[in-house]
């Protein structure tokens, strides 16, 4: 694979499975803060 | 009778047996060695690092002598060494072999730096304004992917190119980890150039959020809402973050590993550990990582034509990941219509805490209101989350580079 194209490519990853670990802890911690009623 | 003096002071008499080149390299050596220790002294340069490095770095330069059979060396420490034999017989001698063996060549030292971090990152500073923290993050790693073509392209390997790209990051056991998975045999002038670059940058990186951030924009006041959120929920999402990032990227577990229990021992909090780990484990692993480093500071070590391209790449890397940063924070302010200080960016150089406290104090120059500690330590923190993970990706896939 060319260089160019897999800098690209892994900072793609990168910030996809950034973004997803935020998602996880951002759910997270919506879930287990509501009230229960 | 020259010659018995020099017998007598071997660290002179070998200055005039070796390759002259070497010879002066090894002075040189002695001379950066003392300027490293008296800048931390001066804490002009981190003093936890450059002071025991600096005294490293003068010691293996001077302390030459002959050894059996002619060789010629010191009593500190052998790198080069792998014949298991000759290893077991080697520790034995060399006082600093058995730390470099057991604590450096297999991540430990990097790891154990990484439980002390992750003690003193607070969970609750990302979930202030999380994607903001993570947008900023992202784009300030923009400097380990450009250092990775141009590094490529001045001639390294895709393991080389990818392990100096990591200085991007900012984060020096990630740097040190990167090199020993992907470039073994450039760890040591890596790992010296990311921490050097390092110490400067909190010098230098005010210069440049002063430059690109005008004192309008760098004193906006920013409203920070905490979400009140539970110690079990942080707890929760801290091992459940790990154990899926150890899922996606198994060669970075050490690391990953090592951080989330340092930040899930605080959110426990299990305070004999965390005093541990906060003082004993850090301030130890940092004094041997200083006095390692410099000990392989070896002038023949150094002289490696590489090691110029590796001091470019290096600032570099480093350059371009503030701008991305920089760039981050601006793009933040866009989004949230002005509700966002573009200074913070600088923090998502992940640092931690330097650039956080780089972020704050640019903004307190500007408007002695502007409060955005909080924000830059989100930013800070998430960073090391994405250094981290970059650093798995290069791992696992640099091998598609043809």
């Amino acid at each position: 694979m060319n260089i160019i194209v897999y800098a690209g490519m892994s900072y793609l990853i990168t910030a996809v499975i950034a973004f997803a670990v935020i998602g996880v802890i951002v759910g997270i911690s919506r879930f287990l803060s509501q009230p229960s009623e | 009778m020259l010659h018995q003096l020099l017998t007598i002071f071997p660290g002179i008499g070998t200055l005039f047996v070796q390759d002259p080149v070497i010879a002066f390299a090894r002075i040189g050596f002695i001379v950066l060695g003392f300027v490293l220790a008296y800048l931390g002294f001066k804490r002009t340069l981190e003093p936890l690092i450059m002071v025991p490095m600096g005294l490293g770095m003068m010691a293996v330069n001077a302390g030459v002598m002959f050894l059996e059979a002619g060789k010629i060396g010191t009593l500190i420490i052998a790198p080069m060494v792998s014949e298991p034999n000759a290893l077991i017989d080697i520790m034995q001698i060399n006082f600093l072999q058995p730390v470099y063996n057991f604590t450096f060549v297999n991540s430990l030292v990097a790891c154990l730096l990484f439980m002390g971090i992750g003690t003193m990152a607070d969970i609750s500073f990302i979930l202030a304004r999380p994607w903001a923290s993570i947008t900023v993050a992202v784009c300030a790693e923009l400097g380990t992917f450009v250092t990775l073509v141009i590094g490529y392209y001045f001639g390294l390997t895709p393991g080389q190119a990818a392990a100096v790209g990591s200085i991007g990051g900012a984060d020096g056991p990630m740097v040190l980890f990167a090199s020993l998975i992907m470039a073994k045999d450039l760890f040591v002038p890596i790992s010296i150039i990311a921490y050097l670059y390092l110490s400067l940058c909190y010098a230098g990186y005010p210069y440049l959020v002063r430059w690109l951030v005008p004192a309008k924009y760098r004193g906006l006041e920013v409203e920070i809402e905490f979400p009140e959120v539970s110690s079990q929920a942080k707890f929760v999402f801290t091992i459940v973050a790990a154990a899926l990032l150890c899922l996606l990227l198994p060669v970075a577990s050490p690391l990953i590993l090592s951080f989330f229990m340092g930040v899930a021992i605080k959110e426990a909090e299990i305070e004999p550990y965390v005093q541990l780990l906060e003082n004993t484990i850090v301030y130890g692993s940092t004094l041997f990582l200083g006095l390692v480093l410099g000990v392989l500071c070896e002038a023949s070590t150094l002289l490696d034509p590489r090691v110029a391209i590796l001091l470019v790449l290096g600032i570099t890397a480093l350059a371009v990941s503030a701008l991305g940063g920089i760039g981050g924070g601006w793009l933040v302010w866009a989004v949230t219509k002005g509700k966002y200080n573009p200074a913070t960016g600088i923090a998502g150089v992940s640092c931690m805490p330097s650039t956080a406290k780089i972020a704050q104090r640019c903004a307190f120059e500007a408007s002695p209101y502007a409060m955005i500690m909080p924000l830059a330590m989100g930013a800070s923190i998430c960073g090391v989350i994405v250094s981290a993970i970059a650093v798995g990706v290069f791992a696992s896939t640099i091998g598609l580079v043809g």
